[in-house]
C-alpha cells in the first residue's frame, strides 16, 4: 500500500502494517501518487514543489524527475495516454482557479528533465483530487465543481456541462463533493454534500442524460469508489460507515460500521481483493473484499486540540495525549506507532457536527504509573460538566481500573492537575492537586475505607481546599522532594507546605500574569522558575525567598527534564520558535536553537531514554538522559536529534540484504520459463532487426571489409564514413521507431528486474501493490525529525535584562 | 525437548516476541502492548515443524552498491528500527531453514540442501550476513544468506549437534552436542574442547565480551566466560576459556530446580558489574541470579530470587493455580524484566521491575480476565479500562468531595492530617459499656415509649453508632416529637447528632433532616456559639447545605421547563 504523507511517499505492508519504505525527495507536500499504468513496479508522484517523480518503489529509487514549474495539486495517469500524465495546476494570473492540464513527459535520457509541454484539458476545476475522474479507458474526463458537472470527451473533443439546481432540495446543499467513473461502462457516480449519491448515464447527450439517486448518508459523502469490476460502489462519510451499494440499487447495500472516525478517501486495490479507507484521525483501514475489517495503519491521532498536553506514561514510556474524542492514545516513540488507546469517557461518540460531547482535558500519572488521573469535560454554555476520575493500574488483570470518580470536582473548568511525585513505597503519601477556575485549588488524598470485610480498600477524597485572595489559580506543581507545593494565582506564585498546607511564601513579578511554573531538580531543587505573560522568565530562590535572576523571554513552553537539572524553554517571537535550555542555578543558557520551526510550539515533553546515550558534542550533553519532543500547532511531533544526518542514515541503509530465493514450484517454473522465453524472443527480434538494417544500408562497411588492406586510405579518412554508416539514415527513421527503441529498452530493464526477482511471480501477484489515489491534502504528522545541524554561536543578548 | 528455542525476543529493544506454537504457526507479538502483530503459517508447517528461531542481529552489513548516490535524503528513524529486526530465521524438522521477513510479513527465502535432518539451532553472525545452523545429521552449516547457498559444511560432532553460539568478536563458534567445541571460523578447526555435560547441550551463551583481567593483551577469545545448559540437567555450567590447552571442568555452576527452558542474561562489560541471569525452568518458574564472575567456585550457586505467577483464586471455591512463565528477557536498561506467561497461543507480556532484595516473589495475575480485556484490542487497539460497580463516586456534598475553605488568613489552627476517619471511633469495649448503661436507662421508665424515650434512644444510638436505632429516631416525621427530643437530649450529644444528620442527609430525604436541624439550631444555638471549634465541627454540614442550595437554581429551571412541557402536552 502506497500513501502520500507530508513530503514523503510511504510504502506499507498490508500484511503487517509495518512501514516498508519511505521515499523522500520532494521538497514540499506530495499531492498525488499514481502507479505507472505501463509498469506496475513504478510510481508517479506529484508535489507542490512543481515536480513529478517516477519511482521504482520496490527499491525506493527515484528514476526520473520531471520539473513542471507550477504547483501541482493532483495527478492522474492513464493507460491510454502513453507519454503524458494529467495534473491540476493553478491558473496563472487568477487566484483560486485551477485547470487540468496534460503534461508530456519526454523520454530523453537523464534523471532530471524538464516537462514544459502543457496542454489545457479542462478549465475551472477543483483543486482536490477527489473532484476529477477519468472514465472508461480514458475516453472522457469528468470534473465537478460546486453544482456543475463537466464531462469532456477526448475523441470527439466535446464538452458537456450538467448542473444540479442548488435550490431544489430543502437542505439547499447539493453541491458535488466527489466523483468516480465506472471502470467499464459509461457511468459516473457523484457524491453530494447533502448525503446523496447520483449515478449519471447517457451523458454524451446534452439533454437526454439520466441520473438515479442513492441516499443513505445523512451528511456529506466524502468519497465514492467503484469496485474493480464496476458491479458495486463504495461510499463513506462522516458517519464513519463504509457503505457498499450493489448493482447501483438503493435497496441492496451492505455496511461496515464503527470505523472510528470520518472516512476521507476510499481506494480499491487493482486486483479487487482489498480496499482501504483513509480517516480523518490519521489512520488507514484495510478492508477485505467481503467487507471485513483486516488491518489498520495508525499514525499519531490528530485531535482538534491537544488539551491534555504531552504526558509520559512511566510504565510503558509511551507518550500520552488526546486521541479520538474521549480516548487517550498511548504512542510509542521508539517504534513510532500507537500502542493502544484507552477509552476513558466510555460513552458512544456521535459523529455529528454541533454536538458538545465529553472529552478529556487533563491527564496526570503518578511517578510509577500506578495511578492515572483524568479530567473529562463537556462544555456547555451555562455550566460545564466535569468529572475527575482516578484509575488504578491493576497488575492482576493488566489494566486500569476505575477507583474513584468525582463529579464536579470544581465548579468551573480545571486549569491544572499534578501528582506529588514521590517514590511510592509508602502508598498513602500520594497527593493529587487540582486547580480550578472557581478560584480554588483542591488537594486530594487517598483514604482507607472502613470496610466490614477488613479489606484495605482505598479511595480518594478531598483533604484541603486552598485559595488566595479569590484569584484564579492557573498552574500547580510540586517540588522534587514533594515537601512544597507551588500554585500560581494570576500574578502571584504561592508556595504551600504540603504537610500542614500553610502558605509559606509568595513570589510575584508584576504586571505579568504567570503562565508557567516549575521547580528545579536535583542540585537545583531550591529554585522555582516562572514564566510570565509579559515576557519575563524569573527564577526565585526558595531558601532566601528572593528573586535570583530574571530574563526577558516570551516563554510559551517551560519543561523540566525529570532526570537532570535542565529546563527547556520555548519562546515565540516574531513568528519563529526558539529553544533555550538552561540550568536554574545559572542565568545563562546551555543551549540555544533559534528558529526551531515556523509553527508555534504548543507543548513539549522530555522522554527518558532507556539507556543514556553517548554524546560526543558538548552542546548536546543535556540530551543524554532524555529526549525532547515538541508538538506544534499543526500537530506535528518533532524531536531534536543529536546525530548528524549522515550518522542517522547509515544504520538505515545497513539493512540485511537477503536475496529472495524461494524454491521453485512446478507451476511457477512453467510460468517463469514461458515469460523468460518470450522476453528473450522480443529482445532477439529487436536486435536482429537493427542488425539487418545496418547491413543492408551500409555499402561503406562492405567496402571497408572487402577491400584489401594495402589499397585502403588512411584510417582517419575511413573513420567518418564508418561512423556515418552506423547511423540510421534519416528517411527510413521515423519518430515511431525511436519510440520503439526506447520502449524496447524499458522492456529490457523490466525483464532484468523480472529475472532478478527470480521466479517469485506467483508470490508477487498475491500481494500486488495497491495504491492510494491522491491522498494529498492529508498531512500526516509523523514524528518528523528536524535537522538541527547548524548551530549558531551562543547568543547571550537575550539575557540583556540580567 | 527443544521447547526452549521455540521463542525469541527481537534483539536490542525486545520490541517483538516471536513464538512458534504447537500448531506450527509462527506468531509475532508486540511486547509493549502484548498485541498479536502477525501470524505466519509456513506452507509445510505440519510436516516440517519449526524447531528453532533466531532474529537477525541489529545493524548488519553495509548497503549493496546498487543503492548508489540517489539514496533518500531524509529518513525517519521509523524505517531504521523496522529494518533492523527484519528477518527471522526458522529451522525446521526436515533440515531446511526459512528466512521470514517480519516487516513484509512474507517468506523471504528458503535455505535448503544443507541438512538432511532436524535443524537444532540457528545463529546469525553479527557482522556479515552469514547464518550458522546445526542439525541432528551431525553437521554444522555456514550459509550465505545473500545467495542462499551453503558456504561451508563440516562435521561438528559424532552425534547430533544441538546448540551453537558465536563469540563476541565473531571469529569463533561454539558448538555443542554432548561435548562443547570451540571452532575457529576461518579454518574450521577445533580450537578447544570442553567436556562435562552428560546430556546434550540445549543452550550456549557468552557471558562476557572482554576478559576480566585487563592487563593481558586480548586476542578476542581468551579469558572469556560462557554458559551452557543441557536437557534434563539442573545445573547451568560456566566455562572459562584459558590461554593454555589444559582442558578443565566448568569453573562454576548455577543450580535450578528444574530443567532450564529459556535463558537470558545481561553481558557484563565492566569487571565489577555482576552478570544477571534469568532462567525460566520447565516448572514455569523464573530464577534470577546475580554474580560477579571471578574464577573458580566449587559450590553450585543458588538463585537470588525466584519469580512465579499464580491466579488470584479468591472468588468462591477456586484455588490459586500457577501460571507458567514461558520466557523472560532483560530490558535494555538491565533494571527491568519482560515476562511472557500464560499459554503458548495467547501469552501475556509484562514488564516487571527487577527487585532481587526479596528471595521469592509471587505475582498474582488474573490471566483469564486479562485475556478477555484484550480480545478487542487485536482489531482496533482500543482498550477499555475496567469500571466496576464498587467504584467510589463523589458528588458535591458527599463527605470527601470538599472540605472547608481555608484562606491563608484563617489558616492558623491546623490539625494534623487525618487520613483515616475511622481512627476516632470508640473501641468495642467502650461501646459495650455505653450500651449497658443505656440499656439500663431505657428500662427504667418502663411502659410505652414516649418523647422522653426518644431522646434516650437517640443518645444511645449516637453513642453506639447503631444505624438501626438512629434510623428509627431520625425518620420521625412529627415535628412536635422532634422538638421535644431535641429539647430533652443532653447537650454533649448535640454535635454528634449534627454529624449524624449530615451523614444521613444523603441516604434519606433531606427534607426530614431539615426539621432536625431547625430544632437543633433554635434550641441549642447558645450552646453551639460557645464552642471554640465550631467551624471545623460544622464544616461538613455547611458544605452539604451549600452544595444543595447551589443546585436549587438548576432544579427550579428544570422544574419550570418540565412544567411547561407537561402543561403543553396535556393541553394538546
Amino acid at each position: 500500500l502506497l500513501c502520500a504523507s507530508g513530503d514523503f511517499v510511504k510504502m506499507y505492508s498490508v500484511a503487517t502494517e509495518e512501514t516498508l519504505r519511505v521515499m523522500g525527495g520532494h521538497a514540499d507536500l506530495v499531492t498525488g501518487i499514481q502507479l505507472n499504468p505501463h509498469n506496475h513496479m513504478q510510481l508517479y508522484s506529484s508535489s507542490l514543489d512543481g515536480t513529478i517523480k517516477l519511482w521504482d518503489f520496490m527499491d525506493g529509487i527515484p528514476i526520473k524527475t520531471f520539473t513542471v514549474g507550477s504547483k501541482l495539486l493532483a495527478l492522474y495517469a492513464l493507460p491510454s495516454s502513453e507519454d503524458s500524465v494529467f495534473v491540476v495546476i493553478p491558473k496563472s494570473g487568477e487566484r483560486d482557479t485551477f485547470q487540468l492540464v496534460s503534461v508530456k513527459l519526454t523520454k530523453a535520457a537523464g534523471q532530471d528533465l524538464e516537462a514544459k509541454e502543457l496542454s489545457v484539458v479542462l478549465d475551472g476545476v477543483n483543486a482536490s483530487p477527489k473532484y476529477i475522474a477519468f472514465g472508461r479507458e480514458g475516453e472522457y474526463v469528468a470534473s465537478v465543481k460546486e453544482v456543475d458537472l463537466q464531462v469532456y470527451f477526448f475523441k470527439q473533443k466535446q464538452l458537456n456541462r450538467f448542473c444540479v439546481s442548488a435550490v431544489k432540495t430543502k437542505s439547499g446543499n447539493n453541491q458535488f463533493t466527489c466523483i468516480a467513473c465506472h471502470p467499464t461502462e459509461d457511468c459516473i457516480a457523484t457524491g453530494h454534500a447533502d448525503g446523496k449519491i447520483r449515478i449519471w448515464r447517457n451523458f454524451y447527450h446534452k439533454k437526454e442524460y439520466t441520473y438515479s439517486t442513492l441516499h443513505w448518508h445523512h451528511d456529506t459523502v466524502m468519497d465514492v469508489a467503484f469496485s474493480v469490476e464496476g458491479t458495486s460502489l463504495l461510499s463513506g462519510g462522516v458517519e464513519s460507515v463504509l457503505v457498499l451499494w450493489h448493482n447501483e440499487s438503493d435497496c441492496q447495500k451492505d455496511f461496515l460500521p464503527r470505523l472510528g472516525s470520518p472516512i476521507e478517501y476510499i481506494s480499491m486495490a487493482s486486483d479487487g481483493t482489498l480496499c482501504c479507507t483513509l480517516h480523518t484521525d490519521n489512520r488507514i483501514t484495510i478492508i477485505n473484499s467481503n467487507l471485513r475489517f483486516a488491518r489498520s495503519i495508525q499514525g499519531l491521532i490528530k485531535s482538534a486540540n491537544v488539551k491534555t498536553g504531552l504526558v509520559v506514561d512511566p510504565r510503558t514510556k509511551a507518550l500520552v495525549l488526546n486521541g479520538e474524542p474521549g480516548h487517550l492514545q498511548f504512542y510509542c516513540l521508539q517504534s513510532d506507532q500507537q500502542l493502544f488507546s484507552l477509552d476513558i469517557v466510555q460513552r458512544q461518540y456521535i459523529h455529528q457536527a454541533g454536538l458538545n460531547q465529553a472529552d478529556l482535558v487533563k491527564v496526570a500519572f503518578s511517578a510509577q504509573g500506578k495511578w492515572l488521573a483524568t479530567v473529562e469535560e463537556r462544555e456547555d454554555v451555562t455550566d460545564p460538566e466535569l468529572q475527575l476520575k482516578l484509575w488504578f493500574y491493576d497488575e492482576e488483570i493488566q489494566s486500569f481500573k476505575l477507583n474513584t470518580s468525582i463529579n464536579m470536582p470544581h465548579e468551573d473548568q480545571i486549569t491544572d492537575m499534578c501528582f506529588r511525585d514521590m517514590d511510592e513505597l509508602e502508598d498513602d503519601s500520594l497527593i493529587l492537586v487540582t486547580t480550578g477556575r472557581d478560584c480554588m485549588f483542591k488537594v486530594w488524598v487517598m483514604v482507607e475505607d472502613a470496610d466490614p470485610d477488613a479489606q484495605h480498600i482505598v479511595s480518594w477524597s478531598c483533604d484541603f481546599i486552598g485559595s488566595y485572595h479569590n484569584y484564579q489559580p492557573t498552574n500547580c506543581c510540586f517540588s522534587e522532594d514533594g515537601s512544597v507545593l507551588a500554585v500560581s494565582f494570576e500574578e502571584t506564585v504561592t508556595v504551600w507546605d504540603s504537610v500542614t498546607w500553610d502558605l509559606k511564601c509568595t513570589f510575584c513579578h508584576p504586571p505579568g500574569k504567570i503562565r508557567k511554573i516549575c521547580f528545579g531538580r536535583l542540585t537545583c531543587s531550591k529554585y522555582l522558575i516562572g514564566a510570565s505573560d509579559d515576557g519575563f522568565l524569573c527564577c526565585w530562590n526558595l531558601l532566601s525567598c528572593a528573586l535570583e535572576w530574571s530574563a526577558y523571554l516570551n516563554v510559551v513552553v517551560l519543561q523540566p527534564d525529570p532526570l537532570s537539572e535542565h529546563i527547556a524553554a520555548v519562546s515565540w517571537l516574531s513568528k519563529e520558535s526558539s529553544l533555550f535550555v538552561f540550568k536554574p542555578n545559572e542565568p545563562r543558557p546551555i543551549y540555544i536553537q533559534r528558529n526551531l520551526c515556523r509553527e508555534k510550539i504548543q507543548l513539549a515533553a522530555f522522554v527518558p531514554r532507556d539507556e543514556p546515550e553517548t554524546i560526543g558534542s558538548e552542546k548536546y550533553l543535556w540530551l543524554r538522559r532524555s529526549q525532547l519532543f515538541f508538538l506544534t500547532d499543526t500537530q506535528e511531533l518533532m524531536t531534536l536529534s543529536t546525530k548528524s544526518l549522515q550518522e542517522r542514515l547509515t544504520p538505515a541503509s545497513k539493512q540485511l540484504a537477503v536475496e529472495e530465493s524461494l524454491p521453485v514450484t512446478p507451476f511457477s517454473l512453467l510460468l517463469g520459463k514461458h515469460r523468460r522465453q518470450q522476453s528473450q524472443e522480443d529482445i532477439d527480434f529487436g536486435k536482429l532487426f537493427v542488425h539487418n538494417k545496418c547491413e543492408q544500408d551500409s555499402p561503406a562497411i562492405k567496402e571497408l571489409l572487402h577491400t584489401p588492406a594495402h589499397v585502403l586510405p588512411s584510417a582517419s579518412f575511413l573513420c567518418p564514413i564508418f561512423i556515418n554508416s552506423l547511423l540510421i539514415s534519416k528517411e527510413n527513421k521515423s519518430a515511431e521507431e525511436v519510440a520503439d527503441e526506447v520502449e524496447m529498452e524499458s522492456e529490457k530493464t523490466e525483464d532484468d528486474s523480472d529475472e532478478e526477482r527470480d521466479v517469485t511471480e506467483m508470490e508477487q501477484e498475491d500481494t500486488s501493490p495497491q495504491e492510494l489515489l491522491g491522498e494529498t491534502t492529508c498531512k500526516l504528522s509523523k514524528s518528523q525529525e528536524k535537522e538541527l545541524r547548524k548551530i549558531r554561536k551562543i547568543d547571550y543578548s537575550w539575557i540583556s535584562a540580567f | 525437548a527443544m521447547a526452549a528455542a521455540l521463542c525469541a525476543f527481537s534483539p536490542r529493544d525486545c520490541r517483538f516476541f516471536a513464538i512458534s506454537g504447537p500448531d506450527g504457526r509462527l506468531r509475532v507479538w508486540e511486547t509493549a502492548s502484548s498485541r498479536l502483530q502477525q501470524e505466519y503459517v509456513p506452507s509445510a508447517h505440519l510436516s516440517a515443524a519449526c524447531t528453532c528461531l533466531a532474529w537477525a542481529p541489529p545493524g548488519g552489513r553495509p548497503p549493496p552498491s546498487k543503492d548508489g548516490p540517489q539514496r533518500k535524503k531524509r529518513k525517519s528513524e521509523v524505517a531504521e528500527v523496522d529494518k533492523q529486526l527484519d528477518i527471522l530465521a526458522i529451522g525446521t524438522a526436515v533440515g531446511s531453514v526459512l528466512l521470514y521477513s517480519t516487516v513484509k510479513g512474507e517468506l523471504q527465502s528458503k535455505l535448503y540442501g544443507g541438512h538432511d535432518n532436524k535443524v537444532n539451532c540457528v545463529r546469525w553472525h553479527q557482522d556479515n550476513c552469514c547464518l550458522y545452523s546445526c542439525s541432528d545429521d551431525k553437521h554444522i552449516v555456514e550459509w550465505n544468506t545473500q545467495t542462499c547457498k551453503v558456504k561451508c559444511k563440516w562435521k561438528g560432532d559424532n552425534s547430533s549437534v544441538t546448540s551453537l553460539c558465536i563469540s563476541p568478536d565473531g571469529k569463533m563458534l561454539l558448538s555443542a552436542g554432548r561435548t562443547i567445541k570451540l571452532w575457529d571460523l576461518e579454518t574450521k578447526e577445533v580450537y578447544r574442547h570442553f567436556t562435562g555435560h552428560a546430556t546434550s547441550v540445549s543452550s550456549l551463551m557468552f557471558t562476557t565480551v572482554k576478559p576480566m583481567n585487563e592487563n593481558k593483551p586480548f586476542d578476542g577469545i581468551t579469558g572469556l566466560y560462557f554458559l551452557s545448559g543441557a536437557i534434563h540437567d539442573r545445573l547451568l555450567s560456566v566455562w572459562y576459556i584459558r590461554s593454555d590447552r589444559k582442558e578443565k571442568n566448568a569453573v562454576m555452576s548455577f543450580t535450578v530446580t528444574d530443567e532450564p527452558t529459556f535463558i537470558d542474561l545481561t553481558v557484563s562489560e565492566v569487571k565489577e558489574e555482576p552478570v544477571k541471569l534469568a532462567v525460566v525452568c520447565r516448572d514455569g518458574q523464573l530464577r534470577l541470579f546475580e554474580h560477579i564472575l571471578n574464577g573458580y567456585c566449587k559450590k553450585p550457586l543458588t538463585s537470588n530470587c525466584t519469580i512465579q505467577i499464580a491466579t488470584p483464586g479468591n472468588d468462591g471455591d477456586s484455588t490459586p493455580k500457577p501460571v507458567p512463565i514461558l520466557a523472560a528477557a532483560f530490558c535494555s536498561d538491565k533494571q527491568s524484566l519482560l515476562l511472557v506467561y500464560g499459554n503458548l497461543l495467547q501469552p501475556i507480556i509484562e514488564k516487571v521491575a527487577l527487585n532481587t532484595s526479596e528471595s521469592h516473589i509471587c505475582l498474582i495475575r488474573d490471566v483469564q480476565k486479562a485475556l478477555s480485556l484484550r480480545t478487542d484490542v487485536a482489531v482496533t487497539k482500543v482498550k477499555t479500562p475496567v469500571v466496576n460497580s464498587d467504584t467510589k463516586v463523589l458528588v458535591p456534598g458527599v463527605p470527601g468531595h470538599s472540605t472547608a475553605v481555608k484562606t491563608p488568613s484563617s489558616g492558623k489552627e491546623k490539625k494534623k492530617n487525618k487520613r483515616k476517619p475511622g481512627e476516632t471511633e470508640v473501641n468495642i469495649e467502650e461501646r459495650l459499656e455505653a450500651l449497658d448503661i443505656d440499656v439500663s436507662k431505657v428500662k427504667t421508665p418502663g411502659g410505652l415509649p414516649q418523647t422522653d424515650s426518644f431522646a434516650v434512644l437517640l443518645v444511645q444510638g449516637l453513642e453506639s453508632n447503631d444505624a438501626e436505632i438512629l434510623n428509627r429516631v431520625l425518620n420521625t416525621r412529627k415535628e412536635n416529637v422532634i422538638k421535644n427530643t431535641v429539647a430533652r437530649m443532653p447537650i454533649h450529644a448535640v454535635i454528634p447528632l449534627l454529624h449524624e444528620v449530615g451523614k444521613t442527609a444523603f441516604l434519606v430525604l433531606a427534607s426530614l433532616m431539615v426539621r432536625w436541624l431547625k430544632s437543633v439550631f433554635t434550641l441549642h444555638a447558645s450552646y453551639l456559639s460557645t464552642l471554640p471549634d465550631l467551624i471545623p465541627q460544622l464544616g461538613m454540614l455547611y458544605q452539604l447545605m451549600e452544595s444543595r442550595v447551589k443546585t436549587l437554581q438548576k432544579l427550579s429551571r428544570l422544574h419550570g421547563r418540565l412544567f411547561i412541557l407537561v402543561t403543553q402536552v396535556s393541553s394538546n
